[in-house]
């Protein structure tokens, strides 16, 4: 089941021997790049697979980082020694996000909003918990938290920077794996059934609301464990990473990348980001308007994203989806 | 007055159109049957510009309208009142003749004499609310905003499903009445054997998405095998 | 400040909040585009009264050109983008989203991020029964009066309102009867655009114009539509009354950020008790 193609071995060859022949500037920089990567790919199945486009996705990229923040710093009363490690931190993370969307999802699914409704109240979420970010004082206000303590598990710090790649790397793998494992499932199929044809689905006895809650949640909680390692990878977070111009950039990432795979959408991040690295200090303000018209030329000419046939791949997977459906439409799900 | 060949399109679910010849002359009215789902309401909507067209041909007047957006299509001169006639149920009666009429420029927007001499319930009721209309009272409804447009074909698509029995006698004659005074002429898809009988000039039958068959009245009523041939199922 | 004086402050931002959001449910309500740079046509209203000014033509100026330039960039942007797209109305949501980057990102380079003040046009007081009130409010407050019942009037009592609610009601049939759809399209999003332009227009003067204060607009319009519900134009009242009320009263007895905070909360509840009131009959995505 598990046979990468040929572009996507390459891919993961390159992710894994950087950190052996790149120098430590690039490492620390791809370190982050996994980090961006695994956050778009938490879109990705929220948006390519289940259809819900959010808006204001970063806000659980940044909630999950302050929490890794504040936990780690020990800046949450009643958390300390142990309840104050890297790991504590990191399910902390993701366990409140998993716990924020389902209340959330509660309250928007069963609202009956459908997926670009709720996509543009993420973003009213994403905006507000903005700037209740920038007026909290405690949290550093408009700076944020910085000297976030280096991941560490049982004694053992990460401050290698080779070290750190190869554990964000290796987290980042499982990500992947994770929710390849969910998209390629039964429960995959039946959110993929809902996405094409949300009546047929309930027809046939699925409760469509339940299931989007459950994938907002699994989609929260991965851009959670993203940005708890961004916390501790970049040993800062501020109000920007859950704000309105982060939830714009894992868009676009995520769009130019190719929204239907994890891959696609992996290396959409890793490539935009890596760019605006080298490109945003030559072209500085003019890099968002030519990211953001690339972005609109995009969604017109190639919807699909610029990895999207590349890393494809055309297995078929469980499509549950409506026969006639299946036949005129390719339904081969990506990765 | 309308001419369709090698019509291929397809619609939803319903079975494709594969290669429609049929014409319909100048001031006829011809009957189109065919057992259900054999590609009779896709044809209209293909001919309407609702449904994207494959291949062939759809010309009226000589015409070619192939392609064209649907508005065109009714500018051109084709009335088309739908199955399920989708009369606008939350407009008035009045309301929903003038949506028939926004086409025309501002000065000319008045409802001609007549649709209130063929129909004079909509003169009576024209401030009742469309949707509480019974279904035979909207079929007229419908078959009137589609003739305020002033079409020179008119497309039914069965104007007598689900509609009392002597309401359907009325509305045929009311269609025979316009036919014959006016010229107009007229495409309906049908079910109905007595509607059509008295009413039609000519006939054609559905199967499998193309013309199986196509008649005059006179055939049909010598040999009524005709009929179970293409209408029993 | 007197109570009177905060209520009529909360009436003009009711007003105005309407009004933007009248321009996205038009648009929504017609063709089922949200249309994501919509905050930023209201961005473009703003500045075209900072360029004015700046020019030394004055705020009247940019008051006039606003709602017009701003509506034939609807009009360009209809006509080249959103009808390509017209059967992927998701990707509408993302391409005018693109176009809403693009126009704040000129905004940033041509004018800079930070904020920017309109001289007042109309600085005197209006005083009547003791209550002192600034001019230029009570001329907003008319003006957006005046375009709510302009626009009711055009979608309820006229032939171009009949045609539009036909093709609201169905727009194959509509078609079919020979209304250009393709023109009401483009029509209708020129006039919600303008509308955006002319609210940004005359907000322009009340507040710093920053390149974010189009989404300050946008957002809250969003909610109230979703409170209202986007099924009627009359929903829209509703929905700007209570998001705009609630956010103007909060903020002045505690923050503006907790009357976000609130408002948002408030706007939740509201979809989750009445989804039926919520976008209902235009569910379909």
């Amino acid at each position: 089941m598990l046979i990468p193609g040929i572009p996507r071995l390459l891919v993961l060859a390159f992710f894994l021997l950087l950190p052996f022949v790149g120098n430590l500037y690039l490492v620390n920089q791809f370190t982050l790049l996994l980090v961006y990567g695994m956050f778009a790919m938490s879109l990705s199945l929220l948006w390519g697979y289940v259809g819900l486009l959010c808006f204001g996705h970063a806000v659980f990229f940044g909630l999950g980082a302050y929490i890794m923040a504040m936990v780690t710093k020990q800046m949450i009363p009643g958390m300390d020694g142990i309840l104050s490690s890297s790991l504590a931190g990191i399910l902390a993370a993701v366990g409140f996000n998993a716990l924020f969307a389902l209340i959330l999802g509660w309250f928007l699914f069963y609202g009956r909003l459908s997926g670009p409704y709720l996509g543009i109240v993420t973003l009213a979420i994403s905006v507000l918990v903005e700037r209740i970010f920038i007026n909290w004082y405690y949290t550093g206000g408009y700076n944020g938290i910085s000297s976030v303590p280096a991941l560490s598990f049982a004694g053992w710090e990460f401050s290698d920077p080779r070290h750190l790649y190869l554990l964000v790397f290796v987290l980042s793998l499982c990500a992947y794996l994770f929710l390849r494992r969910v998209v390629n499932s039964p429960f995959g199929a039946i959110i993929s059934a809902i996405k094409h044809n949300e009546a047929r689905a309930e027809s046939f006895g699925f409760h469509a609301t339940k299931y989007k809650i459950k994938v907002f949640a699994i989609g929260a909680s991965v851009a959670g464990l993203a940005g708890a390692l961004f916390a501790a990878a970049a040993e800062f977070v501020s109000p920007t990473e859950l704000g309105f111009k982060m939830s714009t950039e894992v868009l676009i990432w995520t769009a130019l990348g190719g929204r239907e795979g994890l891959i696609a959408s992996f290396m959409g991040a890793v490539t935009v980001k890596l760019l605006e690295n080298y490109l945003s200090e030559a072209l500085s303000e003019y890099w968002v308007l030519i990211i953001g018209f690339i972005f609109l030329l995009s969604v017109i000419f190639f919807p699909q994203g610029l990895f999207g046939r590349l890393l494809e791949n055309r297995n078929k997977g469980w499509s549950v989806t409506s026969p006639q459906r299946s036949k005129t439409k390719k339904e081969g799900r990506v990765c | 007055m309308l001419r369709v060949q090698g019509l291929e399109a397809s619609y939803g679910e319903s079975l494709a159109l594969q290669g429609v010849d049929l014409s319909v002359e100048i001031g006829e009215i011809k009957a189109l049957m065919g057992r259900n789902g054999m590609g009779k309401s896709t044809l209209l909507k293909a001919i309407m510009g609702l449904v994207k067209i494959r291949r062939g041909e759809v010309a009226v007047e000589g015409r070619s309208v192939t392609g064209m957006p649907t508005f065109q299509i009714a500018l051109e001169g084709v009335g088309y009142v739908p199955q399920g006639r989708e009369i606008f149920a939350s407009f008035s009666v009045l309301e929903n003749l003038r949506v028939g009429l926004l086409r025309f420029p501002r000065a000319e927007r008045v409802i001609p004499k007549e649709i209130y001499d063929y129909f004079p319930l909509l003169k009576e009721r024209e401030n009742q609310r469309a949707g509480s209309f019974s279904g035979g009272q909207q079929q007229m409804l419908a078959i009137a905003r589609a003739l305020v447009g002033r079409p020179k074909l008119l497309l039914l698509d069965e104007p007598s499903e689900g509609i009392q029995p002597s309401i359907v006698e009325e509305i045929a004659e009311i269609l025979k009445k316009i036919n014959q005074e006016t010229g107009l002429t007229i495409l309906v898809v049908e079910q109905n054997i007595n509607m059509i009988s008295d009413i039609a000039d000519s006939c054609a039958f559905m199967e499998k998405g193309r013309i199986a068959y196509a008649c005059a009245m006179e055939e049909i009523m010598r040999d009524e095998s005709i009929i179970t041939r293409y209408m029993s199922v | 400040m007197s109570a009177a004086v905060q209520i009529l402050n909360g009436l003009n931002y009711i007003l105005v909040l309407i009004l933007v959001a009248m321009g996205l449910v038009i648009i929504f309500g017609l063709m089922n585009v949200i249309n994501m740079a919509h905050g930023e046509f209201f961005l473009l209203g703003a500045y075209t009264v900072v360029l004015t000014s700046k020019m030394g033509l004055g705020f009247w100026v940019g008051f006039i050109f606003a709602p017009i330039l701003v509506g034939l960039l609807g009009a360009i942007l209809e006509a080249v983008l959103v009808r390509r797209l017209y059967h992927r109305i998701l990707d509408t949501i993302l391409a005018t989203w693109g176009v809403s980057i693009v126009i704040k990102q000129g905004i940033i380079l041509t004018f800079g991020p930070e904020g920017l003040m309109v001289k007042p046009p109309m600085p005197e007081m209006v005083t009547f029964a003791g209550i002192s009130y600034p001019s230029y409010r009570l001329f907003i407050m008319g003006v957006a009066l005046f375009v709510i019942a302009a626009t009711f009037y055009l979608f309820l009592k006229t032939d171009f309102g009949l045609g539009a609610r036909a093709v609201i009601a169905n727009p194959n049939m509509a078609a079919s009867l020979g209304i250009n759809t393709r023109r009401m399209y483009l029509t209708t999003f020129s006039l919600g655009s303008a509308i955006a332009g002319l609210a940004g227009a005359t907000m322009a003067p009340l507040m710093s114009c920053d390149p974010h204060m189009g989404l300050g607009f946008f957002i809250p319009a969003f909610l109230a539509i979703l409170v209202g519900g986007a099924s009627s134009l009359g929903g829209i009242l509703v929905g700007g009354g209570v998001i705009g009320g609630a956010q103007n009263a909060i903020s002045s007895v505690y923050s503006p950020v907790v009357a976000q905070i609130v408002v948002f909360s408030l706007a939740i509840i509201i979809i989750r008790m009445r989804p039926e009131g919520i976008l209902g009959r235009k569910a379909r995505d």
